[in-house]
């Protein structure tokens, strides 16, 4: 076979599209978008100024900002862990089940393939009328809470939604991980005397380590770039209440006062902690994996 | 070894796909082409020659007239193909008024700029600096527009967008619910508490509120301001851009504020703006603080509606209670448009001697020109009256940052999250911030 003389060479062929599109639409904007933030563009005049570093210096004293990006952080660490957790136990509990298995993850796997926009705009209507009509109509007086414009009700609101739409993705990887742990380790756990319980712990989750890792990984990555289910849900509001930074950037580049130029400097902050906090987590747990 | 195949075969398909994507702007490009030789064909062509083609890129802001458009772009294709034997194909686009700006801007600065947008009035002078609007001044529509409405769309004595959507605008009511309880339109704040409170005390609520979208709260402070402003403090605005005033001067405009919200109905930060309309004319609330341009909703949700418009009153004295008149809605050429004749022309017949008035009244906007000879709705009289008897005022130019602020705060305001003197503070900032920047 010829391929086994330059096995990487059919690997790169398969990859080229996806590669293609990844530094046209990804990696050339996130490059240029350097240069952008340290200019005073307005996304709409022909000409700007370079402006050096004063964006990066106006964004520390930018209480906005900060405020934005410390409900970014509760929010991803509330949706790594509601997100991962709910995944694992429906993952845990489709493989368990004898029959079924491809009708239930089937289910649970169809909010991803929905836009988290539509997603958001039909949770919409669930929180501002359905859980009404429940409150005011079934005597179900505890849903009667403001949704939409109490900032603690619509953070409730806001991670449902998003874990909603994203744990079918985390099951499917975590359904796969445990496809992957033998049953004979499980078995000979069992005669030595183990519950279901103990299996689980000691035998079967160190095994899944590297999809836990791929999953928390992806959550965190996804937690701090949230933009559309918070857009479709509260817009940000009640005023910038539940603004994420992504919200933050977005308005600062095309409403208001149109300054696309701070808006990307924003966006280059956003982007060094995001990469921070991600090799933490990623050595972290690389650490901790277990291989068989 | 077969799955392999199979999977391969599979890969590359999507591999296929995705290339026949990425091939998709040919096209397009092919089609602005095809434009441009159109454009040029024009000014030769001949009426027994075959037609030339040509296409057109319009981009709008308001997807609830879609219909009314679509229909009025295709008459503009006859109409160009009958006297100037060009066969135009109108590409309208309507994106929702939410993302409306984000995406002309990307396709203003991308060289992808459609050949004639919509745009704010308030707009029309950041937009004519970046070079996007191109001078209407002598074209024959500039001749038939009411002169207090070209003041609003002009900038240096140049003509730079058509007016579209004018309109005196200030509180909807519900005129059944006013006649039942024998109520008259509030001349002063006290007037408008005295009806708040026979409201209340018959079962009604009085105001509608839908603060889910940040716009809509926002009209209040809109409203309020331009009273005050030309009621009583007619150099505030001035003095602002100047960073000389402070938010503190009119502070009044709380006391009508927290009546509205005092008296409004329940769970507001969860209803939309178009809910909003449907509940005011399924006559949930008797008064709702929203545009005229809300009338065409109302109307669908409840045909038998008698929807009337009075002036908010701020305070006691009826000098300041004024409605406001302003330009919303306008249509702007781009200047570097490859087809140049095509867009001036379907300017020009936007306020067509023969079919604009149709259009209007369909829409139900509000004549603006001399070609507009038709009668509008009773809601429309009764904003006109307060103009006509000098009730009225130009909708202040505040700087959309500002205004976005308003909104945000105005919410933060209802949820009671924030004072009075806090808004103050940060409106202030953000006033004295926009300034900065120029």
């Amino acid at each position: 076979m010829k391929n086994k003389k330059n096995p990487n060479r059919s690997l790169l062929i398969f990859c080229a599209p996806a590669l293609l599109v990844y530094k046209i639409f990804k990696l050339y904007p996130a490059v240029s978008g350097i240069f952008y933030a340290l200019t005073d563009w307005n996304g709409i005049n022909k000409t700007y100024h370079f402006v050096g570093f004063s964006n990066f210096i106006e964004i520390c004293g930018d209480s906005y900002f900060w405020n934005a990006m410390w409900f970014t952080l509760k929010y991803v660490l509330a949706i790594v862990v509601v997100a991962n957790v709910v995944a694992l136990l429906l993952a845990v509990a489709i493989e368990s089940r004898p029959k079924g298995k491809g009708f239930f993850r089937t289910i649970f796997y169809m909010p991803n393939m929905i836009s988290m926009v539509i997603g958001g705009y039909m949770w919409m209507f669930i929180f501002t009328k359905v859980l009404y009509y429940m409150a005011d109509n079934w005597n179900m007086k505890f849903l009667d809470k403001s949704w939409i414009g109490n900032p603690k009700y619509s953070f409730v609101a806001i991670i449902t939604v998003a874990a909603w739409g994203a744990v079918g993705y985390l099951m499917i990887i975590y359904m796969a991980a445990l496809q992957g742990v033998p049953t004979e380790l499980k078995a000979a756990a069992s005669l030595d005397g183990a519950n279901a319980w103990k299996i689980f712990w000691n035998v079967t989750f160190p095994l899944i380590g590297h999809a836990v890792t791929i999953c928390v990984f992806w959550s965190l990555n996804s937690g701090f770039q949230v933009f559309d289910v918070i857009y479709a849900l509260t817009g940000g509001g009640p005023g910038r209440a539940t603004q994420s930074a992504a919200i933050n950037i977005y308005e600062e580049a095309f409403k208001g006062n149109i300054r696309y130029g701070y808006a990307t400097a924003k966006s280059m902050v956003l982007f060094l902690i995001v990469l921070l906090i991600t090799m933490i987590q990623l050595r972290i747990s690389k650490g901790k994996e277990e291989e068989l | 070894m077969k799955s392999k195949k199979f999977l391969a075969c599979i890969l590359a398909g999507v591999m296929a796909m995705s290339m026949a994507a990425c091939g998709g702007t040919d096209v397009a490009t092919a089609g602005d082409e095809a434009a441009a030789n159109g454009s040029e064909a024009m000014e030769t062509g001949a009426s027994t020659e075959a037609p030339t083609e040509a296409e057109l890129n319009i981009m709008m802001s308001f997807p609830q007239y879609m219909d009314q458009w679509e229909s009025y772009c295709h008459k503009f294709e006859e109409k160009m193909l009958a006297e100037k034997n060009v066969k135009v194909t109108v590409n309208l686009e309507m994106p929702s008024s939410d993302q409306y700006e984000t995406i002309l801007q990307t396709r203003l600065t991308g060289d992808d700029a459609p050949d004639l947008f919509t745009l704010h009035a308030n707009n029309i002078g950041t937009y004519n600096q970046a070079g996007n609007l191109a001078d209407l001044s002598g074209e024959a529509l500039a001749g038939k527009i009411y002169e207090n409405v070209k003041e609003t769309v002009s900038v240096d004595g140049k003509l730079l967008a058509v007016p579209i959507e004018s309109q005196a605008w200030g509180v909807l009511y519900n005129k059944d619910i006013f006649a039942q309880y024998d109520l008259t339109p509030p001349e002063t704040l006290s007037d408008l508490k005295s009806i708040c409170e026979t409201l209340n005390s018959n079962g009604v609520t009085p105001f509608l509120l839908a603060f889910q979208e940040q716009w809509v709260p926002q009209l209040m402070t809109g409203l309020t301001l331009g009273d005050i402003v030309s009621g009583k403090i007619p150099d505030w605005l001035e003095r602002m851009y100047k960073d000389e005033g402070s938010y503190e001067e009119v502070k009044e405009i709380f006391d009508v504020i927290d009546l509205i919200m005092a008296n409004g109905t329940d769970r507001a930060m969860e209803e939309g703006s178009e809910a909003g309309s449907a509940d005011f004319a399924i006559g949930k609330a008797a008064m709702y603080v929203q545009g005229t341009w809300a009338a065409n909703t109302i109307m669908a949700t409840n045909p038998d509606m008698n929807l009337g418009v009075f002036a908010l009153p701020i305070n006691d004295d009826p000098n300041c209670t004024r409605v406001n008149l302003s330009t919303s809605t306008t249509l702007a050429v781009y200047p570097g448009t490859q087809n140049m004749d095509l867009a001036l022309a379907f300017a020009n017949y936007v306020l067509d001697d023969a079919d604009s008035s149709e259009l209007f009244q369909s829409c139900s906007f509000n004549p603006l020109a001399t070609c507009h000879n038709y009668e509008s709705s009773s809601w429309v009289k009764e904003a006109s009256e307060y103009v006509a008897a000098g009730k009225a005022y130009q909708d202040l130019v505040i700087p959309s940052a500002v205004t976005d602020e308003q909104g945000r705060l105005l919410q933060e305001y209802y949820v009671g999250d924030t004072t009075v003197e806090e808004i103050i503070q940060k409106l202030d900032l953000a006033f004295q911030n926009t300034n900065s920047l120029k």
